[in-house]
């Protein structure tokens, strides 16, 4: 049992680290779906610069996010579905058309602490004991509010999606060079969608955030032991079941859920 | 006609755009093009897989238009997908009408699922219909590994369904059959008042609640039509095409139904040209690996780019 749970916390890292990244940004009024297509093109960047081409490449999505969302007023739906096309296509593609340049693999674990303790408890701090943080949450609330106040909402946006970018870039690294040895095609296979449904399951807290990647975690670990028992049936249903309880937490069965007020609302 | 202009730039434009990155990975790109285009349209051959290619493409994509004309996204095209196809493999032993009609309820209901929390308990229906695509997804993988596996045993995969679609010459019939879909909800959405009711239910639902039309039933009508147009586009693939379920079966037709939907530019007889226009890519792109060794994932590079694109030029926030 120890060692399911070691390995899901280890196996989890970058997860976890997508729902963090995707926490502040939702809780600055957007759903950014992109962040699959983020983590990817992460991963990818790893496999060519380490933790800087991970987080320059993570950048680069959470930009073009910005651009057609925050500058452009498109919907963020659909520029979050189109960045994970362009990722999932673009990162294919130049994966095979590239010599396999594989960066070191990281020998010494430092990112799963960071994204179990160190980035919780920033991200805490950060979001709910300072101004900076209140302001961020302002935007994902009553931007008019915060406009007549003179703050811009989009600049806490714009901040929003740079803390994502950073953590996702971590997630990335951690995918692409310490759990396997450099890039394979759509490597991510889902993550950024689960860091969604995460972020829904912890009720866009922090706490609830890691005890949600730790369900999650545990019941994708628990998948490989069952399967190793021979019990390969039911791993299926055991896998669906978190979706099961999130959409039960969506619907408010475990006390009342409130999203942020202005999420996915555009800024005009 | 000025959004027509839009959706034809953007198509070359993508198709530009493919040209370049291929040329930045030093193949030629007039060899990419032309090879894009004769491994699409240019054979009776191609022809065909590009027809055949379209049809889940062209259904999902109308599926996504129908819901966001009633004011909703549905990102759960691909989970609908899904439970229609699997109803359809249930049903196919009383044939292929009954099959599709399973299908047809199967979406309706799982789309429903999500219409339901909305408004009932307020659950947006973006996040509901994404978790509902997983749910669907591992009962999809629970079947062919559990009570729908072949009787061998031997892959994770069903038998093949007990009816299949006829063809009509050499392709299939899902094809007339899903552009007489497109036709008919084109009709139901600009002919009928019902379509009126519905449309101005998405366009401004304050205003048509003030107009007198019960917003809630247009909203739980058309994501259940969305999810029956989906469950009907998994049923064609299943009795069409593949003829067994399997776990990636569905394989992103969800998201590429967005891709059609924006392209098409939310209006169902668009969006023929759309699907078709996505099918030649992805058919195309197929061809590029075989005889150029160049990915074929250059197919979801130029979905990608055509969206973006659209909403660089033409996009205007529905509420605006």
């Amino acid at each position: 049992m120890l060692s399911v749970i070691a390995l899901a916390v280890v196996a989890s890292t970058p997860l976890l680290l997508c729902v963090e990244g995707e926490l502040v940004v939702q809780r600055s009024g957007m759903i950014n779906l992109g962040v699959e297509g983020m983590l990817l093109a992460a991963a990818f960047g790893a496999s060519i610069g380490g933790v800087s081409g991970a987080v320059a490449a993570a950048v680069f999505v959470a930009f073009l996010f910005g651009l057609f969302t925050i500058v452009l007023d498109a919907d963020q739906i659909v520029t979050g579905t189109a960045l994970n096309l362009l990722v999932l296509g673009g990162t294919s593609l130049a994966y095979r058309e590239m010599q396999s340049r594989t960066a070191q693999p990281i020998r010494l674990d430092l990112i799963t602490p960071v994204a179990w303790i160190v980035a919780p408890i920033v991200l805490a701090v950060l979001l709910w004991s300072t101004t900076t943080g209140l302001r961020l949450r302002a935007a994902g609330e009553d931007p008019n509010a915060m406009r007549a106040a003179r703050w811009s909402p989009a600049r806490y946006r714009w901040m929003a999606l740079a803390i994502e970018a950073v953590l996702v870039g971590l997630a990335g690294t951690h995918l692409a060079l310490a759990q396997s040895n450099g890039f394979a095609e759509n490597m991510s296979a889902g993550r950024g969608f689960i860091a969604l449904s995460v972020v829904i399951f912890g009720r866009w807290s922090v706490r609830g955030s890691i005890a949600g990647t730790a369900l999650f975690g545990i019941a994708a670990a628990l998948q490989y032991a069952l399967q190793a028992a021979n019990q390969g049936i039911a791993f299926h249903l055991l896998l669906a079941t978190p979706y099961v309880v999130t959409l039960l937490i969506l619907c408010g069965v475990t006390g009342r859920v409130r999203a942020p007020e202005a999420l996915g609302k555009s800024l005009r | 006609m000025k959004r027509a202009l839009v959706a034809a730039a953007a198509s070359a434009a993508s198709l530009a755009l493919l040209a370049f990155v291929a040329a930045t990975f030093g193949h030629s790109p007039l060899l990419v093009l032309r090879t894009l285009f004769e491994g699409s349209i240019g054979s009776s051959f191609a022809i065909e897989g590009t027809l055949t290619k379209s049809v889940p493409l062209l259904l999902t994509g109308l599926s996504v238009v129908i819901a966001f004309r009633a004011g909703a996204w549905n990102i759960g095209a691909e989970g609908q997908f899904i439970a229609g196809a699997i109803a359809a493999l249930l049903a196919s032993r009383f044939g292929n009408v009954a099959a599709i009609l399973a299908a047809a309820i199967a979406g309706a209901a799982w789309a429903s699922i999500a219409s339901l929390m909305r408004l009932w308990r307020n659950a947006p229906e973006v996040l509901t219909t994404i978790l509902l695509n997983f749910i669907a997804i591992h009962l999809l993988g629970w079947c062919v590994n559990g009570p729908l596996r072949e009787a061998s045993g031997q892959y994770p995969q069903s038998d093949p369904a007990s009816s299949s679609l006829p063809a009509i010459g050499s392709v299939y019939v899902g094809v007339p059959l899903s552009i007489v879909i497109a036709v008919a909800m084109w009709w139901l959405l600009y002919r009928t008042t019902e379509g009126l009711r519905l449309r101005a239910t998405g366009f401004n639902a304050g205003a048509a609640r003030y107009a007198g039309i019960n917003t809630g039933w247009q909203l739980f009508r058309a994501m259940a039509i969305s999810g029956a147009v989906a469950g009907i586009g998994g049923a064609f693939e299943l009795l069409g095409v593949t003829h067994r379920l399997f776990e990636r079966f569905a394989a992103g037709y969800g998201y590429s139904g967005i891709a059609v939907a924006l392209l098409g530019q939310l209006h169902p007889l668009a969006n023929i040209a759309s699907a078709l226009f996505f099918a030649a890519l992805t058919t195309g792109a197929g061809e590029l690996q075989r005889s150029a060794g160049i990915s074929s994932a250059i197919a979801t590079l130029g979905q990608a780019m055509a969206i973006l694109v659209v909403i660089a030029v033409s996009w205007r926030r529905r509420n605006a």
